[in-house]
């Protein structure tokens, strides 16, 4: 493993363009506290502009994997960067690194006790101290533009999933961040909601946002990934272009893999 | 007292038709041996108050209640300065009835039934209240402004924004007014604590606790559950040391051996010691109610909130803590319940509250042997106002109910 100082990084990614890295992950290694080996050297790196799905089976270490881009997790070995950021393990602003990397969960996590409105102006006024009347127009924007508007008086347990997680998506782009990161954004869905959700992603990547998506849906992974990875025990089997990924894999793993969701 | 059993949830919903005898039928003759104890607690409860009434209409002298009202309900306080007291009362009706009119702004009804038999109880109780007529009056006056400020808080929730903020100043700046108008000072004759007595006493020892135990309790759940292992030991200590010791020992420490420890000029009057001992008393409790309100919080919840960049403090503010306070109400409002009654417990330190001044009235010689009417009628005081408290933990839990 190659050491790459703080500056090397940072002249790559200063380089602007389209190919600007974005997330330089670099032999990321993690044991969680029960000495589980969950990441074991995983390297990848994410440009300006483009959507990455990863794929893979249950406990690879997906999850755990891009809850290390916003600090969710902490790694012990290897490196990661975010837009030019070491995050090292005493990171001091962890909170500036994370305004700039939205996060949508599972679960959507929406917070329940406060309106659809409140919950995507809430980040805006208290972190980036927007006034109210800013963050409220910007947010309203969102929400037209997920689709929800006429729900933004209600609260989110009176929404049905597919509507709770796109206002997951909007309160995430409320902060106008830099990068998306979404976890199995459709997993909890009724499948007859994974289509308006899906669609808000696809309209995002092709707004140009840098995405990397955590899915099972081959569906959208052919469409709108630019390359697609597969996971397993904690390291990254194989990475290409969802044409080759999914129609000519090189790894015995993966074909194991496509052939039991397929 | 019913001798029923929940029905097997096989079985229909029950429906409305049949009438009072299907109801008895099934509710109270389902079987010979439910039967049987159905008729066995009706004759004894036909039995206790038949001879309760009788008691209370033939041997009962109920004249303990009314030739002391003053001293049940002001204790010693001075009789020409009862005014500063009926203006604590209006003022904190009218507060009151904003602050329902502003919560119940999007209900459909202000006034709904139980609203109304509230009020007309109130009201009953005005009227047939063992004092003097005017304090009656002011006392329907004030029942009357109660109602008056529901309905103006109501309508001011509508056309004005942001009125719940302004309604919570209005209830901080009246707490300095309320202390105002009871010691006096600045311009009012001074009353010292030693002549405030009764259900005066009995409030304002409580209220005062449960506003600074509240907070308490809050900071200490949170030490609990901190990150630094200093903030974490110390208020584990304090609240497992605090839940070993019985609160009357506590009260007797405050009573006896605080004075000993600070100089003459130096030592808060006993009521004072007192809020203190069922301050620090209660505070423990509450952080071990709201941490079962803070361990309800979903995970994802503080990783949504650091993941849109808010700092611990943000976090723990905007999103965890509203959570678990509204899960926590009914037992915060429990704990508040057991403060109000270990109220109770000052007597036994010679404070004169609403028992103890109970116990002063019983040592009269001219009311020797009264125990029944005294506690009876104190019993229902205390009642009166825990069961005030639910109905009000109840309301607030349904204006706080985000899911439909
Ligand atoms: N907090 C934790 N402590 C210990 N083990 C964990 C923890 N979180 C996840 N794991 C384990 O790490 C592995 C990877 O988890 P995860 O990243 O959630 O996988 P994926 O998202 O691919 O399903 C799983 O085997 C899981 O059991
Ligand atoms: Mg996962």
């Amino acid at each position: 493993m190659t050491q790459i100082g703080t500056e090397t990084v940072q002249d790559t990614m200063n380089g602007s363009g389209d190919d600007k890295p974005m997330i330089i992950a670099q032999d990321v290694e993690k044991w969680y506290d029960n000495n589980f080996h969950v990441l074991r050297g995983v390297s990848m790196t994410v440009t300006k502009g483009e959507v990455l799905v990863v794929m893979g089976p249950s406990g690879s270490g997906k999850s755990t994997f891009i809850r290390t881009f916003n600090a969710l997790e902490s790694y012990q070995k290897g490196k990661i960067f975010v837009d030019g950021i070491l995050l090292s393990h005493d990171v001091k602003n962890i909170e500036t690194i994370r305004q700039e990397v939205g996060m949508v969960f599972q679960q959507f996590n929406l917070f329940p006790h406060l309106s659809v409105l409140q919950n995507v102006m809430l980040a805006p006024i208290w972190v980036r101290r927007w006034p109210k009347a800013r963050a409220e127009e910007v947010a309203l924007q969102l929400l037209e533009r997920v689709g929800i508007l006429e729900q933004a008086k209600k609260f989110p347990g009176q929404l049905s999933g597919g509507q709770q997680q796109r206002v997951a998506i909007a309160r995430a782009l409320a902060m106008q961040p830099k990068i998306m990161l979404f976890d199995e954004p459709t997993s909890a869905l009724d499948p007859e909601m994974v289509r308006e959700v899906l669609d808000v992603m696809r309209s995002l990547a092709d707004s140009g946002m840098t995405m990397v998506v955590v899915t099972h849906e081959v569906g959208f992974a052919r469409e709108v990934a630019d390359r697609v990875v597969l996971m397993a025990d904690g390291l990254l089997v194989e990475e290409a272009t969802p044409e080759v990924f999914f129609n000519s894999p090189t790894e015995e793993r993966t074909k194991k893999f496509l052939s039991q969701i397929l | 007292m019913t001798t029923t059993f929940p029905p097997s949830s096989s079985a229909p919903p029950a429906s409305n038709s049949g009438g009072l005898m299907a109801w008895l039928r099934k509710n109270l003759f389902n079987n010979w041996l439910n039967g049987i104890l159905t008729v066995a607690i009706s004759a004894m409860l036909v039995w206790v108050g038949m001879s309760f009434l009788e008691w209370a209409f033939t041997v009962a002298q109920w004249s303990v209640i009314p030739a002391n009202w003053q001293l049940y309900f002001v204790g010693r306080y001075p009789n020409d300065q009862y005014w500063r007291l009926w203006a604590i009362f209006g003022l904190v009706a009218i507060l009151s009835g904003l602050s329902w009119g502003i919560l119940a702004r999007n209900t459909a009804q202000l006034f709904t039934k139980t609203a109304l038999i509230c009020l007309g109880l109130l009201g009953v109780f005005g009227v047939i209240m063992p004092a003097p007529l005017t304090s009656r009056l002011l006392f329907l006056g004030a029942v009357i402004l109660l109602a008056a400020a529901a309905w103006g808080g109501r309508q001011l929730g509508h056309s004005v924004a942001g009125i719940g903020r302004w309604i919570s100043f209005a209830w901080i700046a009246s707490f300095f007014v309320v202390m105002w108008l009871l010691a006096g000072g600045f311009g009012l004759e001074s009353v010292s604590t030693g002549n405030w007595g009764g259900l005066l006493l009995t409030l304002f020892i409580s209220v005062v606790s449960i506003l600074l135990c509240f907070p308490m309790g809050v900071l200490l759940a949170l030490g609990r559950q901190s990150s630094l292992p200093v903030v974490r030991l110390l208020s584990v200590l304090y609240i497992e040391i605090i839940r070993g010791v019985p609160l009357i020992a506590i009260l007797f420490i405050g009573q006896n051996m605080i004075p000993l420890f600070l100089p003459q000029g130096m030592r808060p009057d006993n009521v004072y010691r007192a809020i203190l001992g069922l301050t620090l008393f209660s505070a423990a409790y509450l952080a071990e109610n709201v941490r079962g309100g803070l361990q309800a919080i979903p995970r994802g919840q503080m990783e949504a909130a650091h993941a849109l960049g808010l700092n611990p403090a943000l976090t723990t503010m905007l999103i965890i803590l509203p959570q678990a306070l509204k899960i926590s109400i009914p037992a915060i409002v429990g704990q508040f319940i057991s403060l109000f009654q270990d109220t109770t417990l000052l007597s036994i330190v010679s404070i004169l509250e609403l028992l103890g001044i109970s116990r002063s009235i019983l040592a009269n010689p001219s009311f020797i042997g009264r125990y029944w009417e005294v506690y009876l009628f104190i019993g229902v005081i205390y009642w009166l106002f825990c069961y005030l408290m639910s109905i009000g933990s109840r309301r607030i839990e349904a204006s706080l109910n985000t899911e439909h």
